[in-house]
């Protein structure tokens, strides 16, 4: 027998420790950008949230006189976008049912609930040339809403087409007492999803971009993005 | 923070065949460290012994004189060289080309019937009394010096009993053939640190040497599910007849220019190497037969398996994903259209994942051992090369091992080559 036919134990034991230290590391890494996107996303709604009390501080400086100078700025409808991608993200990646996810999301949703009334003041008293079209989704990711992905990427899908189209998000299951006002003061029922577009009544069930167009024709009057292929 | 959400069950399966197959480049990196290839030495053998080389040929009309004339071009002692062309009954002008050099003395040509490359190599074998035996396909060329090279390895250590090249892949020319080139390199690689480990594979047919004490101890080529290379291999390690790499010495060969001559290829191969398994099933993990039995066997029909698994869990999450995202578009009456996030490029959505990173390493580790395998025996190619090779090569594979599979369950006998590709 060659004496190579002996095997050393140690070279096995060497190369299952660097492979462990590989994955570790990865592991590691990994958790480190996870980290960083939770600190991105609690810096924006930090920053969201300075700069939604100065809208509303300017308002209420204002008064009417104020409006051509606030509606110069007509909210912050692209940062709000930009922080539910961000969350939907995380919420995917990192679970529904992280602390550190669900505890964004709940100051994410206050942050859209002020957003919502202070545009809807601004609309009512200043009357702006294009009324921006206001709507309240209500979710649920607890696997009991097989209709809410479609629903989200047809909302989505709208507002990246409609600038001027407002969609502010909620999930049904977020144990939140702002939310929850909200739920009992529209009286949205738990069949999801539903839809309040502009303070009418609430729609239930999915609806697709036609279906949303022909109970809401004004958004179809809204400025939009980009011309959309055809189907 | 956990360090990762749930992982899905699927995943789970990826990751094991990640670490499995890092693990074992790490292993055969630590071998590399441990033992780098020296360079070629301008010494010659202090012994010279007899050698003939079997040419068993099947219809090999376009490519045989430039095998023959590639032999007779080896710096060897011309009356310690024989050649031997055994014409496996071929139909085509086989043996016309061959009789272009039947004046030449070291050259010999006989014709039988034909009963498959073994039985070729075996007449060549039973008809030769040389110390050393080889065996060289009838479209591959040896660089002059192979022989010479070979012989240096056998007086290395006198308890080798076989010798096998490196193989580069003749003027590659379509992306098939540079995927293949790159392949090959890779495998120069890994057949270094094979040797390093004592655990050789394969005695492929391009110029592989054997004394022929080998074949007398365990007897001859058998038919071997068309693959008696390896088989011959596996019996040696059984036997603890020690196989070597001599890494500086050369070998070009064919490689299959069509998908489909690729996949009959290495269909058979891989058949072979199932079908082996189940002959050989004793070496696996038994601790008899050192790194071969080990590592390599057990690891090999790992990533075997392995790679299955990943394709198969690729190829269904793709699809699943793709069908999902066009009944969305489709029911909710979304246009078809670039989606924001492709237009505006942003950190946050970069994947980041365990998986990728750990994808990402074995990635750059094969990578290394490609460029090492350049090193080792001067093989040239370019990025073209590469990105065929990390692209087909994926997508290639799993076909030939599902085909496999499917070949071996059924106990089906793999398709020979039909033309002079083996």
């Amino acid at each position: 027998m060659s004496p190579k036919t002996k095997y050393d134990w140690k070279k096995y034991a060497l190369a299952l420790a660097i492979t462990v230290a590989m994955f570790g590391t990865a592991f590691y890494l990994s958790s480190r950008f996870n980290d960083a996107r939770i600190t991105d996303i609690r810096n924006a709604e930090n920053q969201l949230s300075i700069d939604l009390l100065s809208n509303e501080t300017q308002y209420e400086l204002l008064g009417e006189q104020g409006c051509e100078d606030i509606t110069k700025n007509p909210g912050l409808s692209d940062v709000l976008n930009s922080l539910a991608s961000r969350l939907s993200y995380a919420e995917e990646h990192l679970g529904a049912t992280d602390s550190e996810v669900i505890t964004l999301k709940k100051q994410y949703s206050l942050l859209e609930i002020k957003d919502y009334l202070l545009m809807q003041k601004i609309a009512s008293k200043c009357g702006t040339k294009t009324r921006p079209v206001f709507v309240l989704y209500f979710y649920s990711n607890a696997g009991d809403c097989k209709d809410c992905a479609r629903e989200g990427a047809t909302l989505t899908y709208l507002r990246e087409t409609y600038p001027m189209l407002r969609v502010y998000s909620f999930d049904y299951q977020l144990d939140l007492s702002a939310v929850k006002t909200l739920v009992s003061m529209r009286e949205i029922g738990s069949d999801m999803p539903v839809l309040i577009i502009n303070n009418r009544a609430p729609v239930s069930g999915f609806k697709n971009v036609d279906d949303i167009l022909k109970l809401a024709p004004e958004i179809g009057k809204l400025s939009t993005t980009t011309k959309s292929t055809s189907k | 923070m956990p360090i990762m959400s749930a992982v899905p069950l699927g995943d789970i399966g990826v990751y094991i065949v990640l670490f499995l197959a890092l693990y074992f480049e790490v292993f055969l990196f630590i071998s590399f460290f441990e033992n780098k290839p020296t360079g070629k030495t301008s010494l010659k053998p202090k012994h010279y012994p007899s050698v003939t080389i079997v040419v068993p040929c099947f219809n090999e009309e376009r490519t045989l004189a430039g095998t023959i004339k590639s032999l007779l071009a080896l710096e060897y002692p011309r009356n310690k060289l024989s050649i031997l062309v055994v014409n496996d009954g071929s139909h085509d002008n086989t043996l016309a080309v061959a009789n272009r050099f039947r004046k030449n003395s070291q050259i010999e040509i006989v014709s039988k019937e034909n009963g498959g490359k073994y039985t070729a190599l075996n007449f060549g074998i039973e008809n030769s009394k040389a110390d050393i035996i080889g065996c060289l396909d009838a479209d591959s060329l040896v660089a002059p010096d192979a022989l010479i090279e070979s012989i240096k390895r056998f007086e290395i250590d006198s308890s080798i009993m076989a010798v096998v090249p490196v193989m580069k892949v003749e003027n590659p020319h379509n992306l098939l053939e540079l995927m293949q080139a790159v392949e090959y390199t890779f495998g120069i690689f890994y057949k270094k640190m094979f040797d390093n480990l004592s655990a050789i594979s394969v005695l492929p047919g391009p110029f592989s040497l054997y004394r022929r004490e080998v074949f007398e101890q365990i007897g001859p080529f058998r038919h071997a599910h068309n693959t008696e290379d390896m088989e011959m291999a596996w019996r040696m390690q059984a036997n603890h007849l020690p196989i070597a790499n001599a890494h500086t010495a050369i070998v070009y060969t064919k490689v299959p220019s069509t998908v489909t001559t690729l996949l009959k290829q290495r269909t058979r191969w891989s058949q072979g190497f199932l079908d082996n398994s189940k002959d050989y099933r004793r070496m696996y993990f038994n601790p008899k037969f050192g790194n071969f039995g080990l590592l390599i066997l057990p690891f090999g029909l790992t990533m075997f398996i392995g790679s299955l698994y990943v394709w198969g869990f690729t190829i269904w999450n793709t699809l699943y994903w793709a069908v999902r995202q066009a009944w969305i578009m489709w029911s909710s009456h979304i246009p078809l259209h670039m989606p924001h996030s492709f237009i505006h490029f942003d950190w946050f959505y970069l994947d980041t994942s365990s998986l990728f990173s750990i994808a990402a390493i074995c990635f750059c580790s094969t990578l290394a051992a490609i460029l090492i395998g350049r090193r080792i025996a001067g093989a040239n190619f370019g990025i073209g090369s590469l990105i065929a090779y990390f692209t087909l090569y994926g997508l290639l594979a799993p076909l030939w091992l599902t085909k496999a599979v499917w070949g071996s369950l059924r106990s089906q006998q793999s398709v020979w080559r039909e033309d002079g590709i083996h």
